[in-house]
């Protein structure tokens, strides 16, 4: 078909499409006119030219649902389950997780923090001090529960390839004997070497072992906190007190990471070895949870 | 961030944990009768392998155990997985100061090693579990306790229905997002091969 607006100059057909649109818009449109239609889209595409151009990368925050479509669980319940799910499980191999969202910007600082729990988690990490012996800081780390403390036995035993410890720290004085060593090439890749800049060199090395004793480290990951919580044998009283402490020291450490950053805690999710993860609602428990003493032991 | 959905889908799970082959309430000090005394505790015992007859124990633990245990949280229920083949897979039952009657005429005359003494105010009875499925089992020990089964509620009822029909929705989506993805790959490979001809031609 020859279009009719083919027979009007190109300006005109500029002034008609933008100016008379609106009105014929609602109109059904007679054939004569058709040609407009034809029109519009070089004009659109000169259009979204003079546009900003897209914004770059993806959005600033991490994406965060919405807790309504979530199935919440006060912590007796999730217990319940949890514990149905671990049935039989090794006791010791088997325990209570908690992942904690943040809602927090995808750039900026992240929480990367150790805490110590009322009622220890671990089965206790093996912790070496490196001291000069037969001091009183010698006496002290043994008191704390170091397994291995001394200079050289220690250093004896880690060249012979002998590491039985999950934690190494050093006490200054004993620093250049240390470095002297060469353990570096040993225990560095093992994470295990003592430096003043991750705080495994520390004057006070008995309150140290003390807290790395049942310290766990933790760290957010893609705004999620993960971190074990609690043994399975535990009760709920104990579990609480775990995460209570958990939560107040994440909220604490989000609130001391910078002024213009704003990091607050999103969800709480209590999960297990071999359970699925259930949102918790705050609550301790229901009319249907099972009696207290009931959630613990074996 | 895990889709909600998809979490909400994991949990699922837990009407499996409700309802099915041993959602039972055993015996507790306040239920017993004269004939089903208090159940204390249970262990159950089976090896690694399963020749000998030890398959239908560990299916015991991976369905029943745990819905035993969400309806009797207060049971202490431990399981041992053993490497000795031929023992014969065994499930203790811990009663409180007497065995029941139907223990004392089911139970086998065998022991377990791995399974803890009884206390002295616990009588224990061993089941033998060899060759038996885990539904027989079930029955077993439901005669041998005398378990009261819970019946799944209406919502239960709803909520199976509703995941049946997830679970036939989702045998359809599978098959039309197969197709989705076999079509994209169609195009991206015709796409290669029509740009490897060109430069071919080129080469000439």
């Amino acid at each position: 078909m020859a279009s009719s607006s083919s027979f009007l100059p190109s300006a005109t057909r500029g002034v008609l499409s933008s100016s008379c649109r609106p009105a014929i818009r609602p109109r059904t449109m007679p054939p004569f006119l058709s040609g407009f239609q034809q029109v519009r889209p070089a004009s659109q595409t000169r259009s979204k030219k003079a546009a900003p151009p897209k914004k770059k990368g993806g959005p600033k925050e991490f994406k965060q649902g919405n807790l309504d479509d979530l199935e919440q669980f006060a912590l007796c319940d999730a217990m319940r389950y949890l514990r149905a799910f671990e049935v039989g499980r090794e006791p010791a191999s088997s325990k209570y997780e908690v992942h904690i969202r943040m809602k927090t910007r995808r750039d900026g600082p992240v929480i990367r923090n150790m805490l110590r729990f009322p009622h220890s988690v671990q089965t206790e990490s093996r912790i070496c001090v490196v001291c000069p012996p037969g001091t009183r800081i010698e006496k002290e780390a043994r008191a704390a529960g170091a397994v291995l403390v001394g200079e050289q036995e220690v250093f004896d035993a880690v060249l012979a390839g002998k590491i039985e410890f999950d934690r190494c720290i050093c006490h200054p004085d004993s620093l250049p004997a240390l470095n002297k060593a060469g353990l570096g090439r040993i225990l560095g890749p093992r994470g295990l070497m003592p430096s003043v800049k991750t705080g495994t060199v520390v004057e006070d090395v008995a309150s140290r072992v003390e807290m790395l004793r049942g310290g766990t480290i933790y760290r957010e990951r893609d705004a999620v906190i993960r971190l074990p919580i609690g043994q399975l044998a535990f009760s709920p009283e104990q579990l609480r007190d775990n995460l209570r402490v958990t939560i107040d020291q994440i909220k604490k450490d989000a609130a001391g990471l910078n002024d213009r950053i704003t990091k607050e805690v999103y969800e709480v999710v209590l999960s297990s070895t071999n359970g699925p993860g259930f949102s918790l609602n705050g609550e301790f428990k229901t009319d249907n949870s099972p009696d207290v003493s009931a959630l613990q032991g074996a | 961030m895990v889709n909600f959905f998809k979490r909400m889908r994991k949990l699922n799970a837990l009407l499996d944990v409700r309802t099915g082959t041993g959602a039972a309430i055993l015996p507790t000090a306040a239920t017993a009768t004269k004939e089903f005394p208090a159940i204390t505790r249970l262990h159950l015992t089976y090896a690694q392998k399963i020749y000998g007859g030890h398959q239908g124990a560990r299916h015991f633990w991976r369905k029943c155990l745990p819905r035993l245990k969400f309806h009797n949280p207060a049971i202490p229920m431990t399981v041992r997985q053993t490497t000795e083949q031929e023992i014969p897979a065994s499930l203790t039952i811990y009663f409180s100061e007497r065995t029941s009657d139907a223990a004392s005429l089911l139970a086998a005359k065998i022991t377990d090693k791995h399974a803890p003494k009884p206390l002295d105010t616990e009588q224990s009875a061993i089941l033998e579990l060899k060759d038996l499925d885990f539904q027989a089992i079930w029955n077993k020990v439901a005669k041998v306790t005398g378990a009261q089964e819970v019946p799944p509620t209406a919502a239960d009822l709803a909520q199976r229905a509703r995941h049946q029909e997830m679970d036939a929705k989702s045998i359809t989506d599978r098959a039309r997002v197969a197709e989705i993805r076999q079509q994209r790959a169609d195009r991206e490979r015709m796409l290669k091969e029509a740009k490897g001809e060109i430069e071919k031609l080129k080469e000439i």
